[in-house]
């Protein structure tokens, strides 16, 4: 017969210690240091981040505010770039500094025209919203109507054919620009109303409030 | 296994900037909670809350799914964040200071435990077996991230004897859990 242990391998209790976030933060930056070197004991701080991941039930949500796009354009500066070009832009004009303007930069690529628009709505809704892909964007504009009703999303998918919906993401807000997704002409743009987060399992549950038809311009 | 984190996860790991909007839509909320615990105010989370997801798509390539579920990645990111800028804070703060904010910290919450009450998770069940007060230092150090000199002042007992406390508790607690 083996008797328990009276206590963890120091090694262990160390990574228990470093989950749990009770050492100090000389004791944390050594451990984090030995996690990038050794990989039995990153080994041990993943056992116990699942051993103690059922206590995560006890962090209540909070609505969190849309950071995107400061997150995105310290991830993403080249897009960002390109708008601060014109706020400067516009800046330089009004303050008579055309010929500076047009001589010494460089004319910025132009936004690529939109290729394709619809327009979404449905009769029994009063949202309206228009859509446009330009180059790899599509810029999602509502028209009329309000913000979902509070514990609810609204979610965009694209459909081709008879082919599942696939969801293009949770609106945020009234206007959103997000990647273009792979589309052409007469591929179905819809919004459905879903519980908080988006349709669980990635699939549409809710009424469908706007849809309409991609049409090449 | 049924994973919808870890699935957006892989693909940000591939660049993809979609996967990376949805993933804020899915777990923003969540981590805020966890930051907003630990911080214990607005606006320190939500400048925590751009650097958390800043990392997201910066480190999801070592995220590996046959070693724990994507929330549970998503959220060790985001607790250790916290503590560190806890530990940063604390460390320039005066010990009663942050035993004060401890105490204030660790109360229980109802409206949480409601949410985990339709589950009885086996940890839950491993807690029962320890003796009431250190169960609440276990959970209360973990939820909040209370450091070991904050709880040795909040249970009033030497910082060694905290130490002992919790190591013995986190052994028990690992070997109910592999019952």
């Amino acid at each position: 017969m083996t008797s328990a242990p009276l206590e963890l391998p120091e090694h262990e209790a160390l990574a228990a210690e470093y989950v749990l976030g009770v050492l100090g933060l000389a004791e944390r930056t050594a451990v984090e240091s030995r996690l990038k070197r050794e990989p039995a004991f990153a080994a041990l701080v993943h056992d116990w981040q699942n051993r103690l991941s059922d206590l995560n039930d006890d962090y209540a949500e909070s609505p969190a505010p849309n950071l995107l796009p400061q997150i995105e354009a310290r991830l993403f500066p080249q897009t960002v770039k390109a708008r601060r070009w014109f706020g400067w832009a516009a800046g330089a004009l009004t303050a008579g500094a055309i010929a500076v303007a047009a001589f010494v930069m460089l004319p910025p690529p132009m936004p690529p025209a939109p290729t394709m628009t619809a327009e979404l709505s449905a009769e029994a809704s009063p949202l309206r919203y228009a859509a446009a892909i330009a180059g790899d964007q599509l810029t999602l504009t509502r028209l009329a109507g309000t913000d979902a009703e509070a514990g609810k999303d609204y979610e965009l998918w694209i459909i081709e054919g008879d082919k599942a919906p696939v969801s293009l993401g949770v609106l945020t807000a009234a206007s959103v620009t997000i990647p273009a997704p792979k589309a052409a002409a007469g591929y179905i743009l819809a919004i459905t109303l879903e519980p908080k987060g988006g349709g669980p399992d990635g699939k549409p549950t809710g009424p469908v409030l706007a849809a309409g038809p991609l049409k090449t311009i | 296994m049924d994973d919808p984190i870890a699935q957006l996860l892989s693909r940000i790991a591939a660049q993809d900037r979609l996967a990376f909007r949805q993933i804020y839509s899915s777990a923003s909320a969540k981590l805020m909670g966890v930051l907003l615990r630990i911080l214990g105010n607005r606006a320190e989370a939500e400048d925590a809350l751009q650097e958390v997801f800043t990392r997201v798509w910066l480190r999801a390539n070592r995220y590996e799914a046959d070693k724990g579920r994507g929330m549970t990645w998503l959220i060790a990111l985001a607790r250790n964040h916290a503590i560190d800028r806890l530990r940063a804070r604390r460390e320039t703060q005066s010990g009663d200071e942050a035993a004060m904010n401890a105490v204030i910290d660790t109360a229980p919450r109802a409206e949480t435990r409601l949410i985990a009450a339709g589950e009885v998770k086996r940890i839950n069940q491993c807690f029962e077996t320890l003796e009431a007060e250190k169960a609440a230092a276990l959970r209360g150090a973990y939820l909040t991230g209370t450091s070991y000199l904050d709880l040795a002042a909040q249970f009033n007992v030497p910082l060694n004897t905290m130490r002992t406390w919790l190591r013995r508790s986190l052994l028990k607690l690992k070997e109910c859990m592999e019952q």
